[in-house]
């Protein structure tokens, strides 16, 4: 009977498929014949190396659906979701990507971390024209029509930070990042930045992901001596770096557009160890607009629901907003047929978020599918208090203003580097 | 003159952080020829007991620390009775079935490295749906040493006498005590051992505590500087393998050897060129020494004196 | 070698009998080191093939599709069974040739986007794995490293490639117009094709599936071929003792390499198989997480058996995918801790050990594994 186990594994597992998929066929009905649930595809990482950012932003969009739920819906349809955990693995996201758009039939998509992540499933998003939302903050460049990346990019982050640190602490500025497409993107936006605010880039260190050993990187940047540091350290091994530089007694101030928004760090590690760190997001928990911080604002709402929720990160809100935001759009278009969606997506939707101060709206580009985001300043104290030192609408300007990516008028798939149109990157 | 002390720091820096990484390693795999692929979540369970006694229970770090070692150790023991000499499953089974149903994973290289590794997997995973995806972390405390422009974590500068007194302690216990002797009777030949009298699976089941005990010891220690997440393991990982295998059979001269040279080469590298080339220096160093010492340092110090007796 | 003990009457044998066509291709195929010799092994597989070959027609194009993965990565666990399993040579270092090879069918493939290209593509990845294997094996075996130390050296390998592929990400590291992407990957790998424009082969979904399938079958059967051979005994003896084979006068460290660089074009074949599929490779393919995963597959079925490993992999691949939520890594952990303590030598022979006691225990005649050609092998 040796062979037999592996014919009768794969009978039982067929017929098991064969029922399964029967019973499953009834309710997988595309939701453009006007049912009473549309279906969104939610694949946020929960287990793996993502779990610390990822799972606020499954618990955010969560709240963004019973919210629009209890609402009545959209449109008076109820919100289904297909929210599977993807584990941190690429693999397994173009699997669940797959599976989201041809069986359960999602009428929109909202998917992945990393940039890694984006870029694996994209040619399937592509190949299948699934509208598909991408909320973390990312080197920026993406021109896709089936691609709304609604998070800030880095020339945003950055270019909120960098020029109020070089009016603070002056024009020297010496980059640490991590070794891969991120980092390095941030790195030349950090260069073209500080070129175009009168600043100088004295010294640049790439830091592999899986490096937590900080003592010849700090000893650098002491010999350096700049005026403040950009720090782009991303992922569990480089947030070692701020309590070695604190224990090494390294004070220069550092500016960041990765530390304290997404993993909250100014809450887990001991102060001083974050002390004097600017962070240029469009979000974090401590933001002072009257939508986060009021009496049943943002923050109050996501903690009704998750009282056990350690913190309420950047990409959480974008995620929620942007659930809003295809609401919106629905709601414009009449349906929840995708293309038609996408071009009332183009046709200028705003939407109240958190990150705005009252009576301000933020908008989505119709050109290049970004956000114009309320940009923060926040700055960490020697407690860690984070306080926000500055803020203003940042538009997003490399995709509109330099590349000249227009959506509206010409599909494209395309990821667009800085290194190609500014002389100083790279 | 403060670019040779920030050598000399980072030098001690990474001497400390590859030997205390190898320690509990190179204990178990030396004498018992098991390799434990969660290696690195014994050292995470040293540094989140550490972490814990120390913030939720209040104990002062030293005392934080002791915790973190005990547990760890006793956790190594419920791990050897169950997983590596198989005596717990085996003593159900022989009630339930009458036989023994494990061997144990003595020398057995391959299934030790699957069976770890799979327990690595449900602790990590274990480790996160209990007590979370992070941490809060504890300072790492005694300040830092200034020089010139410069200034190094006094700390982790202390590790490297840490490591160095550690490396001490376990050459003594090796050499003087009873348990020692029995450990390297054990190592040399353990059939025979067994027919002298040593309770050779005593002996085992006392090696993998002690091991433990060092891995934990190692995470106690590091618990200040690093990122508390279930996952930190993963980061020890490669140094201390790398540093077992390079030093070779020598538990004691083996690591520290190995530290001294993968630690000098790693501080250099990173210290001319960058954290990026101090990395895969040290990996390519290790290919290195495999290819040209295959036995490690240590087996070839002691083919050399083989060669030597016999020559003369 | 296979003879039958046919004490079965009625009508002749489907397959023309002992003397027939099929037996004396069976008798390639069969032999002490693999299992399953008898007429109910040979018809159980071709039961499960064609149940195979059904499934897609039953289930649909994206359930095949997402099955050809894990037939995919059986090649990977086949290439470990044929490295450790019957040479002894225990490798985390496959999915560095699975990796080199995907990438080097992405570059080829994505600068040159005609089927003729990929075509070319196709045999240049599995070079690019076997070449590799070649390099790493000629560095580890003429140098005298044997062992655990092959084992680190491998695994050191993997992390190697790990670093420096992540950071690949500028525009430097281009070649062609193929960017290798660092830590993002490369995306937007073509589908697979063969032939010439004009006169190609695509292959979408369902087609690959069937393609992948083909590969398998006759892989499978490739490999049973080789390892009965007599150069199959062979590496059986150097993996049971080297010293004792290479006093025989055999070139140990010969049949070494080339077993390890065949191990590397197999694994080649799954990489490049694997960036077709998904259409996409990155740097996580060097990752230990990944490079363990082999491993497991051929300890869990047993390495010792080219069924074992194959069926393994499928089963533990579909199993950990069907599996979603928290308590998936965790059940993994368990299962894999649970199977090397109680079968080690894997599924698959602790199987065939209950048949053989089966047919023995039901009286009939004795098997012709169990009395004529006992699996050499000391444990």
């Amino acid at each position: 009977m040796s062979g037999r186990p592996y014919g009768r594994r794969e009978f039982l597992a067929s017929s098991a498929l064969v029922a399964g998929t029967a019973l499953a066929g009834c309710g997988a009905q595309g939701s453009a014949g006007g049912d009473e649930t549309l279906k969104i595809g939610i694949l946020e990482d929960r287990s793996g190396n993502f779990a610390l950012v990822g799972t606020p932003k499954h618990k955010a969009s969560m709240l963004a659906v019973e919210e629009i739920n209890e609402e009545g819906g959209i449109d008076g349809r109820k919100i289904e979701t297909f929210a599977p955990d993807p584990q941190s693995d690429n693999q397994r996201y173009q699997e669940l990507t797959r599976r989201a758009i041809q069986q359960e039939n999602v009428d929109a998509l909202w998917a992945g971390y990393s940039s890694a992540t984006r870029e694996a499933i994209r040619p399937i998003v592509d190949r299948e024209d699934q509208l598909y939302f991408y909320t973390t903050q990312y080197e920026g460049g993406v021109c896709d029509s089936n691609v709304f990346a609604v998070g800030p990019t880095a020339r945003q982050q950055l270019g909120m930070v960098l020029p109020y640190l070089v009016d603070e602490f002056g024009p020297r500025i010496y980059t640490i990042a991590a070794d891969y497409n991120f980092g390095q993107l941030s790195a030349d936006w950090v260069k073209v930045l500080a070129k175009e605010n009168g600043a100088e880039v004295i010294g640049e260190e790439f830091i592999p992901l899986s490096n937590s050993q900080f003592g010849s990187t700090i000893n650098r940047i002491q010999e350096a001596d700049p005026d403040f540091v950009m720090s782009m350290l991303v992922g569990a091994n480089h947030t070692s770096f701020y309590e070695q530089k604190a224990s090494a007694g390294l004070q220069v101030p550092i500016g960041t557009s990765t530390a304290m928004a997404q993993g909250y760090e100014h809450l887990r590690l001991d102060p001083p160890a974050m002390a004097n760190i600017y962070a240029g997001v469009n979000y974090m928990e401590e933001i002072p607009t009257e939508r986060n911080t009021e009496d049943g604002g943002f923050v109050d709402r996501y903690y009704e629901k998750y009282p056990d929720a350690p913190y309420l990160n950047e990409e959480a809100e974008t995620n929620y907003f942007s659930i809003y935001m295809y609401k919106r759009a629905v709601e414009q278009a009449g349906t929840t047929d995708q293309e038609e969606v996408k071009a009332a997506l183009e046709s200028g939707i705003t939407y109240p978020a958190p990150e705005a101060p009252s009576d301000t709206e933020i908008a989505l580009d119709p050109e290049t599918h970004h956000v114009h985001h309320h940009m923060w300043a926040m700055r960490a104290d020697e407690e860690h208090n984070v306080e926000a030192v500055d803020d203003r609408v940042i538009e997003e300007q490399f995709l509109s203003n330099t590349v000249g990516c227009d959506l509206t008028a010409e599909d494209e798939e395309t990821q667009y580097t800085p290194q190609d149109y500014f002389e100083e990157a790279g | 003159m403060p670019n040779g002390l920030n050598l000399l720091f980072q030098f001690l820096d990474s001497f400390a952080f590859i030997v205390l990484a190898a320690a509990g390693l190179a204990i178990i795999f030396g004498i018992m020829g098991v390799i434990n692929l969660a290696h690195g979540e014994f050292i995470m369970v040293g540094a989140y007991a550490t972490t814990l006694a120390n913030l939720e229970a209040g104990l002062p770090l030293p005392l934080a620390m002791l915790v973190g070692v005990l547990v760890t150790a006793m956790f190594g023991l419920v791990v050897e009775r169950v997983v590596i000499s198989g005596t717990v499953p085996n003593a159900i089974g022989r009630r339930v079935l009458g036989r023994d149903v494990v061997e144990p994973l003595y020398d057995r290289l391959a299934d030790s490295m699957v069976a770890t590794w799979g327990l690595s997997l449900v602790m990590v995973q274990g480790v996160r749906l209990t007590l979370g995806n992070s941490l809060d972390q504890i300072g790492t405390p005694l300040g830092k040493i200034a020089y010139g422009g410069f200034s190094y974590s006094s700390y982790r500068v202390l590790l490297a006498g840490v490591a160095l007194g550690l490396l001490a302690a376990t050459y003594l216990a090796f050499t003087r005590t009873d348990y020692g002797m029995r450990a390297r009777a054990t190592v040399q030949d353990d059939d025979t051992a067994r027919a002298l009298g040593v309770d050779t699976e005593r002996t085992y089941m006392t090696t993998f505590a002690l091991g433990s005990a060092l891995a934990g010891f190692t995470g106690a220690l590091y618990a200040p500087t690093i990122t508390m997440v279930p996952g930190l393991g993963g980061s020890f990982l490669v140094e201390a393998f790398v540093a077992v295998v390079v030093g070779g059979p020598g538990v004691v001269l083996g690591t520290t050897l190995a530290g001294g040279l993968l630690g000098a080469i790693n501080a250099l590298f990173s210290n001319l060129v960058g954290t990026f080339f101090g990395r895969i220096a040290l990996l390519v160093t290790a290919i290195v020494m495999l290819r040209f010492l295959p036995d490690g340092i240590t087996g070839f110090l002691d083919r050399l004196r083989q060669r030597r007796q016999e020559g003369a | 070698m296979a003879t039958e003990t046919e004490t079965t009457s009625g009508p002749g044998p489907v397959d023309g009998g002992p003397d027939g066509p099929v037996a004396s291709l069976r008798t390639y195929v069969e032999g002490p080191n693999t299992v399953g010799q008898s007429r109910p092994f040979w018809a159980g597989f071709v039961v499960a093939v064609l149940a195979l070959a059904a499934y897609p027609a039953i289930v649909g194009g994206y359930q095949a599709s997402r099955f050809s993965l894990f037939m995919v990565y059986a090649f990977l666990g086949l290439s470990l069974s044929l490295v450790w399993g019957y040479a002894g040579i225990l490798s985390f270092g496959q999915v560095v040739f699975f990796g080199v090879a995907g990438y080097t069918f992405g570059v080829v493939a994505v600068n040159f986007a005609t089927p003729a290209g990929i075509t070319a593509a196709f045999f240049a990845g599995i070079v690019g794995g076997a070449l590799m294997a070649a390099v790493l094996g000629y560095f580890m075996f003429y140098g005298g490293v044997r062992d655990v130390y092959v084992t680190i050296i491998t695994l050191v390998s993997t992390l190697v490639l790990h670093t420096f592929m992540a950071q690949t990400a500028g525009d430097e590291w281009t070649v062609g117009k193929a960017a290798l992407g660092g830590f993002n990957g490369m995306p937007t790998i073509p589908n697979l094709a063969f032939g010439v424009e004009g006169a190609a082969v695509r292959f979408g979904s369902v087609s690959f599936y069937y393609l992948v399938l083909v590969l398998l079958v006759g892989t499978y059967l490739g490999l049973r071929a080789l390892v009965n051979s007599d150069y199959g005994r062979v590496m059986v003896a150097v993996r049971e003792d080297e010293d004792r084979t290479r006093m025989f006068g055999y070139d140990v460290e010969r049949v070494k390499l080339v077993v390890f660089t065949v191990g590397g074009a197999l694994a080649g074949l799954s990489g490049v198989l694997y960036a077709a599929w998904g259409n996409y490779v990155s740097p996580q393919v060097f990752e230990l997480a990944f490079a363990s995963l082999p491993v497991i597959w051929a300890s869990v079925g047993g390495r010792k058996t080219l069924l074992g490993a194959a069926a393994a992999t499928i089963g533990i691949e579909f199993f950990r995918n069907s599996l979603g939520g928290e308590w998936a890594l965790v059940a993994v952990g368990v299962l894999l801790l649970v199977f090397v303590l109680g079968l080690p030598g894997g599924i698959v022979p602790w199987v065939h050990d209950r048949y053989l006691g089966f047919r023995t225990d039901a009286g009939g005649p004795a098997p012709p594994e169990s009395a004529e050609n006992p699996e050499v092998t000391d444990s």
